[in-house]
């Protein structure tokens, strides 16, 4: 026994150390079969070569162009060059025209030159720049949305008219964009002396004027994603910090806005109010006013035992976005798409802390609380004030110059901001290749380019504003477009469950064939090399 | 001069007309027998024509105001339903069947349109709008789920000729929508008083959707004075509903029934083996059950709404006016001469509560007799061989019925007209063959796109029963056109009856199994496909490439090799092991 179990160790010892002496040991030595001829071997190659010369020829390039996915061509250069502010530069300028009808023809022209060269001089943001021009003494006339039309065919931002006056001031007129300024006449510079003071004057109530659109201008540009070439001019913090809260209130430029003014009342009355001929006397002037940038349409609803979101007397400033019940208050956007304001007067007597009785919310509407709904002088002239502030229009100045700065400062953002797409949509397709890219996105980019070259050149005035409105409009529809995303998400492991058990069976005896005969082929070579 | 009295006329009437209040509501309450209450909400707002199209909102709602200009609808009425109208039992339906719908979302409009085109594209915005109002999924009602009745309905104001030709009825039906809480609390929004005040506020959904059938309708009619262009839109938003006064009562927290106590059973006590452990139950039918409001609708009337001011008693119950009911003090009661009915104003500012106790009484109201009664249901089996029978019997002695029979049905229900067959049987049990159907109209299906239309006017004559039989055949759908739960079936629309102008009658919904497809197939295909690829071209590759040798010549695996090699594993590991363990011993 014990020699039996060190026998046995001794073989198991003797099988560990090496396992190809086993088979050899442990049976009996088999029977070589005869040896190929070199024929046989030459077909069997032949024949695997075939298979592969099928597969790689044939079967790959066919897959592959079967599960191709549809990449439309985008001009990604040009979009790049958008991105990054090298395709447009925009410049805004202000024409402004002097009437100088009391000054002879070459004094005009001096005095001109030389506000225009103070002008310059003080200017540090050569986007935004006013160009002096003289008007035709007479035939100027005013079109009902008070700009000039005149005899030039471009629309003219300001007029300024030089009347003799006992004082030297200036005097903006509240209803149409006119600038009177009163000299008294030993100001006229006469031509040698060099610089006037009558100039300078000018220049820098002009340059008061329009700091506020620079300043909106200026923070644009610094902030977008694609900021033009030239630095633009640094920003004081604390302008930039009022910059930036205008921008996060103003709602987004559409060619419609829905007004929704809403009465909440916490019990059954009061279950009308007179809002009707308050709208027509207090906002439809206003909304008129506006009719060449947007479009407004009104409705009212009279809504009763409202409960708000908060409650209490006194509302902390944390409080007032709660106010609002959007669960049970029927506030629902208007239908048909275009963005919805809501102004809301709320029948009741808290205040907010600190004395106030109405508020702003952000990008969606206004509150007002009054306790008697009988007068609504008040709520409107506050429901107005707010509106122009939730349009982005700037607070200073007066209503015809806010409004022609709102449509520059509104043709910018939008500019940028389909300028900024176009980048975002570059980099997107880059960044994925397995999206497809459908043709309504190519035609929505080309779209997207013309209309910003368009808008680059037409600066200004409403067409740019079209365009511009236009090309951001289809800049979004291209980068959201639903049928894109639709790949990213599909799952490799559906993939690898579709052909692995197509392909595998198939592939294993391929590959087995072709190393054992590799094997077999660097044997022979040793063979004859050894033979040799 | 002589028109100046009946100007005066028409001014003060269209006076009284616009001077009535602009918002009404109302309560009905009628036990109905056994032990079962309808109770019907009504609300009615209006608002003048000039300032709905100024978009000046007070008691109509806003939201379903700017949907209707929206998509040009000139007169709308949505339903939803839910359970069954036993009118054996309970007699004609509430408001003369006008103001419900078939089980689930049934949908009606007149819509503005110059072409049929522009009619379907307004109508799908509409469907659409008013999915997302409701939570319904309403935008499913598509051009396969829509048709064009002729005969069935009539809109409420017979328009002037200018405007009716571009004026378009569309229908559509949704049967298996499921109407749930999430459908009621939209309703209660576009109430003025908002489920907070009056009637509104005794609607809970736990209770409405427990009854044994209920029904909310949305009307917006336009109502004109007639002879003048002055008109009023008005919207009526009704909700009725049968409770089952025992199941009301059992409270909230504790809804499972159970059983009654020994002591509480009311056995008949003049059965022979009446005896402590048998009991036979007594016949409750002359006794009346004793509820009270707040034990069937959770909570008592918060008030009543300050808006409805034209003078109408809120809260209106119809039973004889021997039965006693107590209502809560503050409120005024006015009992009517019919004998049956009894009306209270509700005070504004206190909770409202009815009760009534328990009492023998044996008169009842009166129910009032159905004008037709209808039945639908399948015959027939198989995909070939399918039927549908529709039974309609006219119980009165006296008077014939002339009524207009309408059908949806979808695509792949397929119709065949000329199995259409109308048998009328007279209650002596006598049958004849005449000519029951007087005009027919009808509209075959196109395959996925449109669904069948079958309307026909039948006129039965006194004391008899028509039955309309047909047969059908089911189509085979596509793998993907099957629902969540494709076994359970189809759907399929219940039957509309229109009788004369104000009386409307609907079958139930059937239950249409369609075969189904094996779900797994694409799988099936897979595994099938690989397994061929694999078995066939391995075959194949392997006798061409490999190399035919005898048997003793062929490398073979060798098993006591194997067998040798496993075992000398297997002592390794074990002395492996037997070493770590007196190295830690």
């Amino acid at each position: 026994m014990p020699d039996g179990t060190v026998a046995t160790t001794d073989a198991i010892e003797h099988v560990r150390i090496s396992d190809q002496a086993a088979p050899a040991n442990a049976v009996q030595a088999r029977k070589e079969p005869p040896p190929e001829k070199p024929d046989q071997i030459r077909i069997r190659n032949l024949v695997l070569l075939s298979f592969w010369a099928i597969i790689v020829f044939l079967g790959l390039p066919i897959w592959w162009k079967t599960t191709a996915i549809y990449r439309a061509r985008l001009p990604l250069n040009d979009m790049m060059d958008w991105a990054e502010g090298r395709a447009c530069r925009p410049v805004f300028p202000l024409r402004i025209s002097i009437e100088a009808d009391s000054l002879q023809d070459y004094e005009a022209r001096h005095l001109l030159r030389m506000t225009q060269h103070a002008l310059d001089d003080l200017n540090d943001f050569s986007a935004h720049h006013l160009r002096l021009q003289l008007s035709p003494s007479t035939n100027a006339s005013f079109g009902a949305s008070g700009i000039s039309t005149g005899n030039t065919d471009e629309e003219v931002a300001l007029t300024i008219r030089l009347l003799k006056g006992d004082t030297f001031q200036a005097n903006l007129q509240k209803y149409s964009p006119i600038l009177d300024i009163y000299y008294t006449p030993i100001q006229v510079p006469s031509i040698s002396i060099s610089s006037s003071s009558l100039g300078t004057f000018i220049a820098s109530t002009l340059r008061q004027l329009f700091a506020e659109e620079q300043a909106m201008i200026a923070y644009l540009f610094s902030t977008s994603s694609a900021p033009p070439e030239r630095s633009p001019k640094a920003l004081a913090p604390n302008v930039a910090e009022s910059l930036a809260k205008w921008r996060i209130r103003s709602t987004k430029y559409s060619r419609t806005h829905h007004l929704t003014f809403s009465l909440f009342a916490p019990s059954a009355t009061p279950s009308s109010w007179d809002i009707e001929a308050a709208l027509e006397e207090h906002m439809k002037p206003l909304l008129e006013s506006f009719s060449a940038i947007s479009n407004f349409t009104i409705d009212t609803q009279v809504q009763l035992y409202a409960t708000p979101g908060v409650s209490g007397n006194i509302l902390k400033r944390e409080d007032l976005s709660g106010f609002i019940n959007a669960a049970e208050w029927p506030l629902s956007p208007s239908i048909g798409g275009a963005p919805t304001i809501n102004f809301i007067v709320y029948v009741g007597d808290m205040e907010v802390e600190g004395g106030g009785k109405s508020w702003l919310i952000p990008q969606w509407g206004g509150v007002v609380i009054q306790s008697d709904v009988k007068d609504l002088r008040p709520a409107m002239l506050i429901f107005s004030n707010q509106l122009m502030s939730l349009l982005g229009a700037p607070e200073s100045g007066s209503l015809p110059l806010r409004l022609m700065t709102l449509v520059r400062v509104r043709s910018a953002g939008l500019l940028l901001k389909a300028s900024g797409t176009m980048g975002s949509l570059a980099r997107l397709t880059l960044a994925l290749p397995s999206i497809s890219i459908p043709r309504s996105v190519a035609d929505g980019v080309y779209t997207t380019l013309s209309h910003l070259r368009k808008a680059c050149d037409g600066l200004g005035g409403k067409e740019g504003l079209e365009n511009a409105r236009i090309a951001e409009e289809a800049a979004e529809k291209a980068f959201f477009e639903k049928s894109m995303v639709g790949q990213v998400y599909f799952p490799d492991e559906h993939k690898v469950a579709v052909y692995m058990p197509l392909l595998g069976p198939m592939g294993v005896p391929l590959v087995m064939g072709v190393l054992k005969e590799f094997k077999a082929w660097r044997k022979r070579r040793r063979v004859a090399a050894g033979a040799r | 001069m002589r028109q100046l009295p009946s100007l005066l006329l028409l001014l003060v009437l269209s006076a009284c007309v616009f001077a009535s209040s602009d918002y009404h509501e109302q309560l009905v309450l009628k036990p109905l027998h056994p032990s079962l209450l309808l109770a019907s909400f009504n609300f009615q707002s209006k608002t003048s024509w000039a300032s709905f199209e100024q978009q000046n909102f007070r008691y109509f709602p806003r939201s379903l105001g700017q949907i209707l200009q929206h998509a040009n609808t000139r007169e709308l009425h949505l339903r939803f339903s839910l359970g069954r109208w036993d009118a054996e039992s309970w007699g004609a339906r509430p408001w003369g069947g006008t103001r419900e719908g078939g089980t689930g979302v049934e949908l009606w409009a007149w819509v503005e349109a110059d072409t049929d085109e522009e009619a379907e594209g307004r109508w799908l915005t509409l469907t659409n709008a008013l999915s997302g109002l409701f939570c319904a999924s309403l935008n499913f009602i598509d051009s396969t789920r829509t048709t064009r009745p002729v005969m069935s309905f009539q809109p409420a104001e017979q328009y002037s000729n200018s405007s009716s030709e571009n004026l378009h009825l569309l229908h559509g039906t949704l049967p298996r929508e499921v109407v749930c809480t999430e459908n009621l609390t939209p309703f209660l929004k576009l109430l003025p008083c908002k489920g907070k005040a009056g009637i509104s506020s005794l609607l809970d959904g736990h209770k409405l959707f427990d009854a044994s059938w209920q029904s909310m309708s949305i009307d917006v009619t336009p109502v004109c004075v007639p002879g003048t262009s002055e008109c009023q839109l008005q919207i009526t938003h009704t909700i009725d509903m049968v409770l089952d006064i025992q199941r009301s009562k059992r409270p909230r927290d504790n809804p499972i029934p159970r059983p009654v106590a020994n002591e509480d059973l009311k056995c008949d006590t003049s059965k022979p083996y009446h005896s402590h452990d048998t009991c036979y139950p007594l016949d409750t039918s002359a006794q009346e059950e004793d509820w009270s409001l707040s034990q069937i609708f959770g909570h008592s009337m918060k008030g009543s709404c300050p808006l409805a001011n034209d003078g109408t008693d809120q809260v209106c119950i119809n039973v004889p006016h021997a039965r006693n009911v107590f209502a809560s003090s503050g409120a005024a009661e006015h009992k009517d001469e019919s004998g049956y009915s009894r009306c209270y104003e509700v005070p504004a500012d206190q909770d409202f509560e009815l009760a009534l106790p328990q009492q023998e009484i044996s008169e009842k109201v009166p129910i009032e007799q159905p004008l037709l009664y209808a039945e639908r249901s399948f015959i027939g089996y198989g995909q070939e061989r399918g039927g549908v029978q529709a039974i309609l019997t006219n119980p009165s002695l006296i008077d014939a019925v002339d009524f207009v029979y309408m059908e949806s049905l979808p695509w792949f229900m397929k119709l065949y007209l000329h199995t259409l067959k109308a048998k009328i049987s007279n209650g002596n049990g006598k049958s004849s063959k005449d000519d029951v159907i007087q005009e027919m109209y009808y509209q075959p299906a196109l395959d996925r796109k449109r669904g069948t239309q079958l309307e026909v006017r039948i006129l039965i004559p006194a004391n008899s029963t028509v039955i309309l039989t047909y047969d059908f055949e089911k189509a085979i759908l596509r793998y993907t056109e099957y629902p969540p739960d494709a076994n359970r079936g189809f759907d399929i629309a219940p039957a509309v009856i229109t009788i004369g102008n104000d009386i409307s009658i609907r079958t139930t919904t059937l239950l249409l199994p369609l075969p189904t497809p094996d779900f797994s197939m694409p799988y099936n295909v897979i595994i099938l496909t690989s397994t061929v690829m694999a078995l066939g071209f391995g075959s194949v590759l392997n006798l061409l490439v490999r190399r035919f040798v005898g048997v003793d010549e062929a490398e073979k695996w060798d098993l006591r090799a194997i067998r040798f090699k496993v075992a000398a594993m297997v002592a390794a590991l074990v002395r492996k092991f037997r070493r770590r363990r007196d190295h830690t011993e």
